[in-house]
Formats: structure tokens, sequence, C-alpha cells
């Protein structure tokens, strides 16, 4: 283990080396790589290194980029690639069909506002766009548990009861580019973390299509297979929190994080970053005596309905802050979330940190002040944090 | 001068740190500042502190302001806002300070300003900071950190910020070398040593950064969720963030400026494409008097300087002013002039023919004599039919002509009638060429069948030469190489062409040479004849080996004759070894300076054109000498002022480079190449052997190097769509123009710069 100055683009980008490398005895790693702001860095990271039994292959699209995946992990190859915004959107269409190829294809991605107008900034719109269709999605909250995560999110991925592809999102310059301490573990644990990939349905010998015509029957089958899969996902993850922390030596982020959330009378919920500042929020209100605690959303594919249900249970209020909308609806994960708290309990949907607005406590403080005299739930309401 | 405090001031500098702490950057796109928060990052994680930091990035292009942002603390970092309350602030651009960057720093704060004046300059200036004033920028120049127009301060400023804080200058060493900017150390030691320190009014020395009273807070508000709703957003104008704006401008065409005659060629070519001979002729005979010569003799620099030499082959340029001349009848028409001078001119060759062409064209009254029947010079009398045909030469020459030049020909003025010129007409050029042919001076020249070249062509020319046997002809210019084409088509059973020096260095025009052994000539080279020998004819040559020796001044090896002979038996030889200088013709008292004639301290109005004050030896340099001189004259007399005859058009700009073009933009296509006879029905014949282009599709080729041809690359490239055609251009909207360059960048043929907007135009708007 060594402490290494990184960026969380850099991060992932060594990530993804180490689990290539360590798949050097099997059928080795490859990586099809487009740029684009502010993930450009992890690609740029990841064509610099040298991977044994790997190759890094720089395409002309992202579209191309996930078709080089979906190429190297049919053949039983790791893999991995990198985009943002709408290099995702133009990606979207073979991520899908890794999806339903069931192909354990990783991918970083550094959430970035779709466009057009071009603005390069954070929301998680871009990765949420992919919410339905197969893929595992992981939404992190700093530098090291960006790189923890890519890290399991290769072994989640690839586990046989599970076989589909994972994102791993982080908001774009808050922290794909912000620098910060990462304990890298050595090759000789990433191995012993990560088996060999094994790919059940890898093209052989033979040769043969993948994704021939699906008739309705087989279509129902396959979907519930992949349901099944993405509900076992969840228990698969725990068991490899387990894991990691028995050979690294470090506890691996929960599905979902709560914060002083046992004994709140009000819950902030949130993903990604603004939940470090809910964090930092709940610390200033309980200082002041109000019973107030968060919950981050790790996982958001699967979602762990069951443990947000639990914290819920009881609570009074609930405030969660969607850095994206839905538009003709309303936050995303406030849609998803809202279901699972009691009956009377005021679930208020707050939109912040649009396009990369700087979402400060003191925003987090308003949204609690408008929450605390409502009786029921209003309009998702939209803050302008610049 | 140096500070009195102590380099080594703490072991690690950490006893005076207050934890957690913020530190701001600011500075300018491309000045390093995202860098300069990382490597502060890293000097303190060698202290086994936790940091993080973070660049605000705006828009990824030079000039654009910019924060980054780096948090230290004894424990891992939470915060992922940006800093708003910097408890150290590091300014790298003097022009963006203001209350923008200073809000939020509090008495007591910290703050370094990269800066070219000395810190007495700041009296009365944030005296409530511990201030540190460095002017890196020279420092990190010096260095050679950056390039020339972009240096790189990060590196250098750190070395300033390590002494503010107190930390020992070692403290960088890995910081740096975690960067791999090691290099730079040079550097930050000298900011080290040269940063001006000044600590705070003792009344706020005291103060913490934090909850100081005259700390004002300055975060952005927070809006109650109902507001900004019904706020439509302040249109952002991108434009305002560069400081490099694109603009459309004319530069040099390598074949322009190496035109001796300073056609336009870039410009007749583009003619010729667009709309057609006529109007190709109108632009060439600007300058060209001679165009269905110089179409066919022409030596063509132009060729060698074309840019497409570097990608599929020169433009054709000769063959194509030949296109123009022979299939346009176009004469621009004689002007009038309120003040009309009379000039005479002496000599019909193409200097006098220029030089009469342009003042004639000018509605001056011009007077023109020639010795010989008819006009042209050598022309006329000395380059073959083959190359020349007479009617050729006829229509040009009738061109110039009929502006009304008064011709006088069989006129060999004496010196008598020559010094009473000056005082019948305003002004008199003196184009007479060369003067007699120079001889070898060895044993044997005077035998019957050794015979002067200039002499054999003129008779050729007339018709009036038939030869036999075997010729040998001494030279290497474009002379001896016509005197050996020449030989042939009157009769030589061989030609060989002895020279002193190799192929490469003969003087002739490369095609011509190719052309004389496509047609049978021998070349014998590295030879030098030293003896004719012969009973009454001249019947052999003693040709002695030529040795490369050490170079002249202008670096051209100087031939050295050794003993080794041998004998090449020969009926005739034509001498082709050049020409001396102007005959001596001039009246006593007359004497040349600089091109013009003086008697004693009175300049005449009498001025020397083409090959009699110069030698520079092609047509093409007569034709532009001859105009050049002509306008000095009429410069003079109209203002008095002798500026001197310039010895080109070149405006001293540098022409398009190669590398200049956009080679991606073009299609391959190899150059049109000249109809040709074939050597057999060449040998007899006087015929024009070249036939020329077939079609003016060559001109297609032509790069327009430096110069818009309206292409709409520019528009196509602009990532932000910003420029629109108007009018007979473009047009760039300055708003939203981010100055990313690409348009310059992409241009094919180098017709847009980059320049610095002034103050006025940026905007430093954070």
């Amino acid at each position: 283990m060594s402490l290494k100055l990184l960026s969380a683009n850099h991060g992932a980008g060594l990530a993804a080396t180490l689990a290539g490398r360590a798949n050097r005895t099997g059928r080795g790693f490859c990586s099809g790589v487009y740029p684009i702001t502010p993930s450009t860095e992890c690609m740029e990271y990841l064509c610099l290194q040298e991977i044994e039994k790997g190759r890094v292959v720089k395409v002309e699209s992202e579209h191309s980029a996930m078709a080089v995946c979906i190429g190297a992990a049919a053949a039983g190859a790791r893999s991995f690639t990198t985009t943002s915004s709408n290099g995702l959107a133009y990606m979207a269409e073979n991520c899908i069909a890794a999806a339903y190829l069931r192909l354990p294809v990783v991918m970083a991605v550094a959430n970035r506002t779709i466009g057009p107008p071009w603005n390069i900034w954070a929301d998680h719109g871009d990765a949420l766009m992919l919410r339905d269709h197969g893929l595992i999605q992981f939404y992190c909250a700093d530098n090291q548990e960006l790189f923890d995560t890519v890290l399991a999110a290769f072994r989640l991925a690839e586990d046989p009861a599970v076989m589909m592809p994972a994102m791993v999102c982080m908001e774009g310059f808050i922290l794909s580019h912000t620098v910060a301490q990462i304990d890298v573990p050595d090759q000789a644990l990433v191995d012993a973390f990560l088996p060999t990939t094994t790919v059940p349905h890898r093209l052989g010998e033979a040769p043969h299509a993948l994704g021939q015509i699906d008739l309705p029957h087989q279509t129902e089958m396959h979907r519930h297979q992949h349901l099944s899969a993405m509900n076992g996902a969840a228990r698969v993850y725990a068991g490899i929190q387990d894991e990691f922390e028995h050979i690294f030596g470090r506890r691996l982020g929960d599905a979902v994080v709560p914060y002083r959330a046992d004994d709140a009378e009000t819950l902030i919920v949130s993903m990604g970053t603004i939940g470090a500042t809910a964090e930092r929020v709940v610390d200033q209100l309980r200082a002041q005596g109000q019973k107030v605690g968060a919950l981050r959303v790790r996982l958001f594919r699967p979602l762990p309905s069951e443990a947000i249900r639990a914290w819920f249970a009881g609570k009074q209020r609930i405030a969660v802050i969607d850095r994206d909308v839905s538009l003709g609806f309303g936050g995303v994960l406030w849609g998803e979330v809202n279901s699972l708290a009691d009956p009377g309990t005021v679930v208020q949907s707050y939109l912040a940190g649009l396009g990369g607005g700087d979402v400060r406590p003191e925003h987090i403080v308003n949204m609690l002040a408008d929450l605390q005299p409502r009786k029921n739930a209003g309009h998702p309401a939209m803050m302008e944090a610049a | 001068m140096k500070n009195d405090l102590p380099r080594e001031a703490s072991a690690s500098g950490l006893e005076n740190l207050s934890l957690p702490l913020e530190v701001r950057v600011h500075g300018r796109g491309g000045q390093g500042g995202v860098t300069c928060a990382k490597l502060i990052a890293s000097l303190y994680t060698q202290m086994g502190l936790h940091v993080q930091t973070f660049g605000d990035y705006g828009s990824e292009r030079s000039g654009a302001p910019i924060q980054a942002f780096t948090r230290v603390d004894r424990q891992p970092i939470s915060n992922r806002n940006k800093v708003y309350q910097p408890d150290h602030l590091i300014v790298l651009d003097e022009a963006l300070m203001g209350p923008q960057v200073l809000s939020g720093t509090a008495a007591g704060a910290l703050l370094l300003l990269n800066t070219r004046s000395r810190l007495d300059a700041f009296a009365g200036q944030f005296e409530d900071y511990r201030f540190g004033a460095i002017d890196a920028t020279a420092i990190a120049r010096e260095h050679g950190i950056g390039s020339s127009s972009v240096v790189i301060i990060n590196t250098t400023i750190l070395g300033a910020y390590a002494r503010l804080l107190g930390v020992p200058l070692s403290a960088l060493e890995k910081a740096y070398a975690s960067l791999g900017l090691s290099g730079d150390l040079a550097a930050a030691e000298h900011a080290y040593d040269q940063v001006q320190i000044r600590d705070p009014r003792p009344e706020t020395a005291g103060a913490t950064a934090r909850g100081a009273t005259t700390w004002q807070p300055v975060l952005p508000p927070v809006l109650p969720l109902t507001e900004h709703h019904t706020d439509l957003p302040a249109t952002l104008k991108t434009g305002t963030w560069s400081t490099q704006a694109p603009r459309y401008r004319e530069h040099a065409a390598p074949c322009n400026q190496a035109c001796p005659a300073g056609n336009d060629i870039r410009g007749f070519i583009q003619a010729l494409k667009n709309e057609g001979a006529d109007a190709a002729a109108r632009v060439l005979l600007r300058t060209q008097a001679l165009p269905s010569v110089c179409g066919r003799v022409c030596p063509a620099p132009c060729m060698q300087g074309c840019n497409r030499e570097a990608f599929d082959g020169a433009v054709n340029i000769r063959s194509l002013e030949r296109w123009i001349a022979d299939h346009s009848d176009v004469t621009l028409e004689r002007q009038s002039t309120d003040t009309p001078r009379r000039f005479a001119v002496i000599g019909g060759g193409p200097a006098g023919l220029s030089a009469s062409y342009q003042l004639a064209r000018r509605g001056h009254a011009v007077t023109l004599y020639d010795a010989g029947p008819g006009l042209g010079g050598v022309l006329r009398n000395g380059i073959p039919a083959y190359r020349l045909p007479p009617d050729v030469l006829q229509r040009d020459v009738d061109r110039i002509v009929s502006l009304g030049v008064d011709t006088r020909l069989n006129a060999r003025l004496d010196r008598d009638a020559l010094a009473r010129l000056p005082d019948e007409v305003d002004a008199l050029l003196l184009c007479t060429g060369l003067g007699p042919a120079l001889k070898l001076g060895v044993e044997g020249e005077t035998l019957p069948g050794v015979e002067q070249g200039l002499d054999f062509l003129d008779q050729a020319k007339q018709g009036q030469v038939t030869l036999q046997g075997r010729v040998v002809v001494v030279g290497g210019g474009n002379t001896a190489i016509d005197c050996a084409r020449t030989a042939l088509r009157c009769g030589a059973t061989s030609v060989k062409l002895v020279y002193r020096r190799s192929r490469e260095e003969m003087p002739a025009i490369a095609e011509e040479i190719d052309a004389a052994e496509f047609e049978g000539v021998r070349l014998v080279l590295q030879r030098q004849p030293v003896a004719f020998t012969g009973n009454g004819n001249v019947s052999a040559v003693v040709l002695a080996e030529v040795e490369p020796g050490a170079p002249d001044a202008s670096g051209r090896r100087q031939p050295v004759v050794s003993s080794r002979t041998s004998t090449l038996d020969c009926d005739t030889v034509l001498l082709a070894l050049g020409q001396g200088a102007m005959a001596d013709v001039l009246p006593d008292d007359w004497q040349i300076r600089n091109g013009r004639v003086w008697r004693g301290d009175a300049a005449l109005p009498v001025w020397l054109a083409g090959d009699c004050a110069n030698g520079d030896g092609t047509v093409t340099h007569a034709i532009g000498n001859g105009r050049r001189t002509a306008l000095a004259a009429l410069s003079w007399l109209e203002s008095g002022l002798d500026g001197g005859v310039p010895t080109g058009d070149k405006n001293g700009e540098n022409p398009v480079a190669p590398g200049q073009i956009r080679f991606s933009h073009f299609d391959v296509a190899p150059p049109h190449r000249d109809k040709e006879s074939p050597p057999s029905v060449r040998r007899n014949s006087f015929d024009e052997c070249n036939h020329g282009l077939a079609g003016p599709e060559e001109a297609e080729r032509c790069f327009s190097c430096g110069q818009c041809t309206h292409c709409d690359t520019c528009l196509i490239y602009c990532p932000e769509g910003v420029i629109a055609r108007a009018g007979d251009g473009y047009r760039i909207d300055a708003d939203y123009c981010k100055g990313c360059g690409m348009c310059v960048a992409e241009c094919p043929r180098s017709a847009m710069e980059m320049h610095e907007k002034n103050k006025q135009e940026v905007s430093s708007c954070l």
C-alpha cells in the first residue's frame, strides 16, 4: 500500500490498470477509449500505462469505444472505458448492448451536464439516462471511494451471478479533477481480490453471433434473468465488501451510507459529493440541537430499496437533493425513493447544483428551512447555486 | 536585494501553520495556476498532511481567468466546495487584482502577488495582509520556463510562497519531483531569495484569518427557492474571455517574392482560375511588358519558390503566363496624365522595352532608340526561334509600341548625341545591355572556325548559317545551350558542350539543359579549353581537366585547371563565355554612381537600367529593373526625391512557407506538363518545340498562398459558428469568438493570423 496524490480521474485509470494487470493469467485486458471533458484525463492516464497482456485502443468515437469493450469482453477479456455527458449519450446504444449481452464491462463516468447549450460541469443527468437498461450504477463522493469502487465494480460485474456492466460515477471536476491522497494497494493484493475474468458465454473457437433475435417468450425469460441478477447484485456486493476489507484492510462503502440518521427526525438524501456537504450540515444543525441526519445513496442500480425503506421508517421529513432533473417530473433520486417512506412522511424534491453549481451548506440549510413547516410535499423545488 | 529573514526559518514550517488551511490561486488560463495549487498540495503532503486540490475550470482557453484551490488539514477533507475565504491568496497576474480577487480574504491572511513593482510601490495597499511581492515572470523568463510568448510562472512563484510560509526551500524538492518539475527548482530558489515581504499592520497582525473584525463576508448569495424561475440568465459573451483574436490578413506569396519582374503571380493565376485569360492578362500587364516572351524563356524562380513543390510539384507558372499571353489580346489602356514628361530610352532590349511600356502607359512621351533594325535586343538576335518565335516577340513589341512609343531604329547614338539628349528630354534611360562577348585568351582562338556564339545565334536567326561536321560549344549558360541546340538545327553532325564545372553548377535553365541532352547534345563536364589547333581551320580543341578548388566568397568552388589534357576533334567551335561590362560609350564627363549618371556633383536626369546597370543576365531581371528604374525616374521628376532604384518589389515580409500551408486540405494533383515535339522533328527545324499547356487547368493547382480565396474553411471549422460570409469576405462575431485559433490553424493558405487583443478588447471579468 502506498499513499499517492492523484486526481479521481487518474485514480480510476490506475484502478483499471491494476485490475487489467490482475487478469494477465486470463484473457488479458482491453479498453476502448475516446476523450471527452471531464473524463479525458482518465483515458489519457490509461493510454500511458504498460499493461501486461493488455491493450488500450484509441478509437474515433464513444460508440466505438464501447464497441471495443463489447468485443473484448465477449472474447473473455477484462474491459474498461470512461466517458462523460453527450459522449455517454453517443455511447448509450452500445452501453445498452453490453448490458443486454450480459458483458461485465466497467465504466468510469465523470458526470457532466448534457448539452446543448454546452456546459462542462457536473450533473448526474448523463448517467441517470441509462438507469433502466441493466447496468449497475455507483455514485462516489471522494477519491479513495472512487478508486476502491472501480476495483470492486470489476469484481461485482464479473461475478457469475451478476455478469453485467457497471458504471462508477464521479461528478465532473468537483471529483474528477480534484487531487487528493489515494491509498493504492500493491498489485499482489489486487490479484488476490480480483479472480481471473470468466465470461461463461464468451466467444470460443466456433464462430457465432451474439444477440440474435429473441421471440417474446425468450425476451421475457432474458428480462427475468437480468432482473433477478440485478436484484441479487446487492447481496453479492455485501459479500465483496467483506472480502475487500479482508484483503485491503479498509471497509468498502455500503450501498447506502447513513450519517447520524438513527434518531434523526429529518433526513437529507442525496448522491455523490452533495452527500459529503449534507454531512457537514448535519453536524452544524446537530450542534444547534436539531435532529437531522443524512443518507447517501452510493449504489443506485440496483437500488437498495429495503435498506432505504428501513432508514426512512419513522422519519417526519425527508429532503431529497438531486443534481439532476427528470423534466416533466422532478428529481430522479426523489422519484426512486419517494415511495419507500412511511405514509405521512413529507418527502420533498429539491433540485440543486444543476450544471455544476457549487452546493454549499447554506443552500442545504435553506432547503431544510423550507421543508420544516411543510405539511405535505410540494412540487419539486429548484435552488440556484451558482 | 535580499531580505533579512533567515533562509531556514523553521525545520518543517509547521509551527506557524493554522489548520485547516485554505489556499486560493488566481491566474489566467495558460499560466499554470492549477498546477501551482497542485504543487502546494504536494508540498503539504510532504509534511504528512491531508490535502485536496482542484481547479475552478472555466473555459479551456488561454487568457481566461481561472481559480485553483488547495485545502490542507490533519484529517481527511470532506468539504467539496470552492474556497471562498482563503487563508493564503496567490495572484499570478497583477492585472486580475481587484475586489473580486480579494473577496473573502480576511485580515492577517497571506497575500502573494506576482508583480513587476517593488514592495514600496504598494504603500497603503494590502496593509492588513502578510504581503509578498515578487516578479516571478521576469525570473521564469530568465530561467527559460515556458516560451517567449507564454511564460509559465507557477514553479517560480512557489519559491516565494515557501519563503513567505517560512518553510525551507528543501521542502519544495520532493513536491517538484512528484510532478516532474525538478528542473524549475533553480527559478524557485531565485524567487525564494528575491521575494520582498511585508508584515501586516500591528493592529491586524494578531488577528487570525477567520473571525477577524475586518473580514467582509462575500459569499455568493443563497437565493430563496422561489426567486430564480423568473430571472432570465444574462447573455454570456464568450468573446470577452479571450486574449487573442483571429483576423484575415494577406501574407506574401513566395512566387511573388521570387519574381524578378515583380509580377503578381498569385494574382494573375487566381484571376485566370476565377475569371479567365483576359482578367489574368489585366493583372499581369501591370508589371509585365513581355508576357509572351517571359512565358517561354523565363528561368522561373517563382517555380522554385512555389510551396506546391513540397507537396506534389510546383505549379507550372511559366506556362500559365504563356497561356494567358497566347490566349488574350488585352492591352492596358494608355492613361492620361496632367504632367506629361518626355523620356528618351536608349536600347530596345527587354529593359528598354519594359521601361518604355511603363512610361507610355502612364501617358508620358517616350522615344525609344535602338542601334539595330528591329526592337527586342537579345530577344530578337540572341534567343533562337525554336524557343521564341519572332512573331511571338513581335506581338509583345507591338503592344508596347501601340501605346504611342516613338521608335527610332538603326539609331546608334555617339557620345555627342548622348551628351545633348538630357537637355532635350526630361529624363534619359540607358538600357544598352552588356558589352562585347568574352574571349578565352588561349592559343588558336583566332583560327577560322572558332566563333563567338552570340554572332552565330544572330546569323542563325537570320537564316544565314549552315553547319557541317562536329561542333564544340564552350560555356554553361543559356547562350551556350542555345548555341548547342541551334547548331544541331543548322546541320551539325554532333554537338558537344564543354563546361568547366559540374552539370548542377551550370547557370542555364535546367529544363533547357534537359532539352539539349534530349535532342542529342553531349555534355563534356569539368573540362576547360586550353588551346585550339588546326591547319587553316580549327580541327581540335585541347581540353584540360578541371578540379573543384576552394570555395570563393559566395561559397562556389573555384575551378582549378590541371595539367592533364586530352584532345577533342572538331570542325567548329562556338564560344559562349558571357559578356563583359557595358561598352564605353558614355560622354567623358559622365560618371555612374548607384545606377545613375552624374556630372561632377550634379545628378543628371540619366539612369541606367537592365544588364548595363546590374548585369543580372536574365530577361526577367531586365524587365523588372527597367520598370523600377522608369518609375524611380518618374518619381524623381515629380517629387525631386531620389529614393534610388529598388532591387525588387519585396516589402521585407517573409513569404508563406510550406509549413504554413495545410497540405491536408488539398488533393494530390501532379502538375500539367507542357506539350513537346519529339526530337525527330526538332533536328532540322526552328519551329517552336515547346507547345505549352493544353488548357488553363493548371491554375486550379495554385494554393493562393497567403491570400483568401473564400474557400469557407474558416467558416466550416469554427467550433462556435461565429464566422459568416459578409460582403467580399467574412465577418467574425467578436462577442462570441473565444480566440481558440482553429480558423487560423485550419486556413489552408495562411491568409489569417491571430493577434493579441488590446486592453480595451480584453475583459478582465471574473
